[in-house]
């Protein structure tokens, strides 16, 4: 048993949170608001737990996820990068047709638009890591987690290093900075920004597996709004990987915090649902505030 | 500043819609061919369906003109879910105070709904005036929000405890609109609709204050050195639009619901957005699209009655109109928003 039950918890939660802003991240930094995170977290957490209940197997149920993820990210990018229609129009349609086709995918294959529990998949595997328990305080939040909670900051460890150690990472972030350098040095932005994308998808996909997988379930709109917390926590990690990190953290500890609330305190269901948007509102205020008196002074 | 109606773009986009019913029809029905008959000849079968297809559009027709203003005024309005519901629940509760009030009773109502939406679309654009908070994301928060926390109140403290729906009490018959084509839903709430198009046309075309805000929305730079408060027109169109969101919400207590059910209104936001888009934000084109909309709405409708699909088949051919709408390469003139 963990010494810190909160911060253990907390460390759990933000996985999701940590994986869809991380491929937020890339989009992002090619200079595009993506609002599509939460869609594509929502279509990774029902096509992984749907395909590895049909395959029977973990792994190719991910992948499909990934692969299927990966291609409503691709009709995504080619609509706003191709067709040049408005990004915040096609990342609300991304939202909305994950939305509707989860719940009609649903209804279809198991005859059931509400909560659908997968009786046949195993739990998702949790890891020893010895070497981590040796860590000193830390160690004890770090270990007995599931695979994908480590998945995760091994995709961290791999984004930071796509980003500012290759030339890939170098191009996409000066397509941020100012889009005429690279057309300048031959290089297609819309190339870059498309590989964004995927990568988001890629991420988001895991994000979504996280929810479903862990929890041997589906449950419609099961995100509630994970991907608008995501980019909430880009912003609040500056933009950086290891921000990112930081800042999910402070999410998973609210997260897991209103999760205590409600078994401590009488405080009626939606209300304790109300609280991670609140929570997310109120950093985007202070955070533009702190950023506009930065700018001011 | 007036953009033409583009009808190449606008047939397209309707086929492009068209199409994705029937291919989403024949890859999700066991009975394709009886399902595409429900949901394309089953809103028009009799006057009670025709009564009901053309009642959905007063509330499309309100929350389109919601969320056209503040686009118009250079603001994303993503916020019109929680600020339909949020309208529709404070409406309601105004008529359980003000019934000894009379004939002004129902407009004060609805007017109550449409301040307290007003207010918190205004919410965003002072965040966003006063610190650069994106409005996209603040909107889109404190709708869901607000959803819950109506929710909560519909469920816990204003309950009528004598139905078995998630509901609060009734209104007073004074303030439920006239029925037009009985035994439909359809209310004087459309003719309302169609009258605030009117409005909305005028005040945005012939008004100085309609001009200023559409030349805000067209460039705050140029705006702002022609001496336009800038301040102003960033509130302002957030405040129009939550409240006609607000007044989408009251509309259809009013003339259709009666009570705030739970979750009445969830998808009508999206929906009005969807009409919104189509219509580019001019309000007379809002009518047709709201026309169209309705029409696909009620033959999802049906279709789910009838046959084995499900209602949100809607939300496929929802998306494929939202990634093809603001195509720049489909139109033939470039607009500011895409």
């Amino acid at each position: 048993m963990a010494k810190f039950p909160l911060l253990h918890s907390a460390v759990s939660i933000m996985t999701p949170l940590l994986l869809a802003a991380t491929g937020g991240l890339f989009t992002e930094l090619s200079g595009m608001l993506n609002i599509a995170l939460e869609g594509m977290m929502l279509w990774g957490a029902f096509s992984s737990i749907v395909f590895t209940h049909y395959t029977g197997s973990l792994f190719l149920g991910v992948l499909l996820a990934l692969l299927t993820t990966m291609l409503l990210a691709a009709i995504m990018g080619s609509a706003t990068l191709y067709l040049r229609s408005n990004i915040f129009i096609t990342g609300l349609a991304t939202n909305l047709l994950a939305s509707g086709l989860t719940v009609v995918l649903s209804y279809r294959m198991f005859g059931n638009k509400g909560v659908v529990v997968f009786k046949g998949i195993k739990e998702l595997p949790y890891l020893k890591i010895p070497p981590l328990q040796s860590i000193p305080i830390l160690g004890d939040l770090l270990i007995g987690h599931h695979l994908f909670v480590y998945l995760s900051w091994f995709l961290l460890l791999v984004a930071l290093f796509l980003l500012y150690h290759t030339p890939f990472g170098l191009r996409l972030r000066s397509i941020g900075d100012n889009e005429e350098v690279l057309l300048s040095l031959g290089h297609q932005p819309n190339l870059y920004r498309m590989v964004a994308f995927l990568i988001a998808g890629a991420f988001c996909a895991f994000g979504g597996a996280t929810l479903s997988l862990s929890l041997g379930a589906f449950v419609p709109n099961m995100t509630s709004g994970k991907g608008w917390i995501a980019l909430v926590v880009i912003f609040l990690g500056q933009r950086r990987p290891l921000g990112l990190l930081l800042a999910a953290f402070v999410f998973g500890l609210a997260d897991a915090f209103s999760n205590y609330a409600q078994g401590a305190f009488n405080i009626p269901a939606e209300f304790i649902l109300a609280i991670p948007y609140v929570f997310t509102l109120l950093v985007m205020i202070g955070l533009s505030a702190f950023n506009s008196r930065r700018r001011g002074s | 500043m007036e953009r033409k109606i583009d009808l190449p773009l606008i047939l397209v986009i309707i086929l492009l819609a068209l199409l994705a019913v029937v291919i989403s029809v024949f890859l999700l029905s066991g009975d394709p061919l009886r399902t595409l008959h429900y949901f394309f000849l089953g809103p028009l079968k009799g006057r009670y369906y025709i009564g009901n297809f053309l009642n959905s559009m007063g509330v499309l027709i309100f929350g389109a003109l919601g969320f056209s203003i503040a686009m118009q005024g250079g603001s994303f309005n993503l916020g019109g879910e929680g600020q339909i519901y949020g309208g529709a629940f404070v409406a309601t509760i105004a008529t359980f105070g003000l019934a000894r009030l009379g004939v002004v009773a129902p407009p004060l109502a609805l007017l109550a709904g449409a301040l307290f939406s007003g207010l918190i679309a205004a919410l965003s654009g002072f965040l966003k005036l006063r610190w650069g908070t994106n409005e996209l994301i603040t909107t889109f928060l404190i709708s869901y929000a607000l959803i819950l926390v109506v929710n909560y109140l519909v469920g816990g403290p204003f309950l009528d405890p004598t139905t078995n729906l998630i509901a609060t009490r009734k209104i007073a018959p004074q303030f439920q609109l006239a029925k037009i084509l009985e035994p439909s839903n359809l209310s004087t709430g459309l003719i309302y609709a169609l009258l605030a198009v009117v409005v909305v046309s005028f005040y945005l075309n012939r008004s100085r204050s309609g001009f200023e805000l559409k030349m805000m929305g067209y460039n705050p730079q140029f705006a702002l050195y022609s001496g336009i408060r800038v301040g102003w027109y960033t509130l302002w169109p957030m405040f129009l639009s939550g409240a006609f969101y607000g007044l989408a919400g009251g509309i259809s207590i009013f003339g259709t619901y009666h009570a705030t059910v739970k979750e009445f209104s969830s998808g009508m936001g999206w929906n009005a957005l969807a009409v919104a888009l189509i219509a580019r934000y001019r309000p007379w084109a809002i009518v047709p699209a709201a026309l169209f909309f309705a029409y696909l709405e009620a033959g999802s409708r049906n279709a789910m009655l009838h046959s084995d699909v499900t209602f949100e088949i809607i939300s496929i051919v929802q998306a494929v109109i939202f990634f093809f709408i603001t195509s720049a390469l489909l139109k033939k003139r470039g607009g500011r928003h895409g």
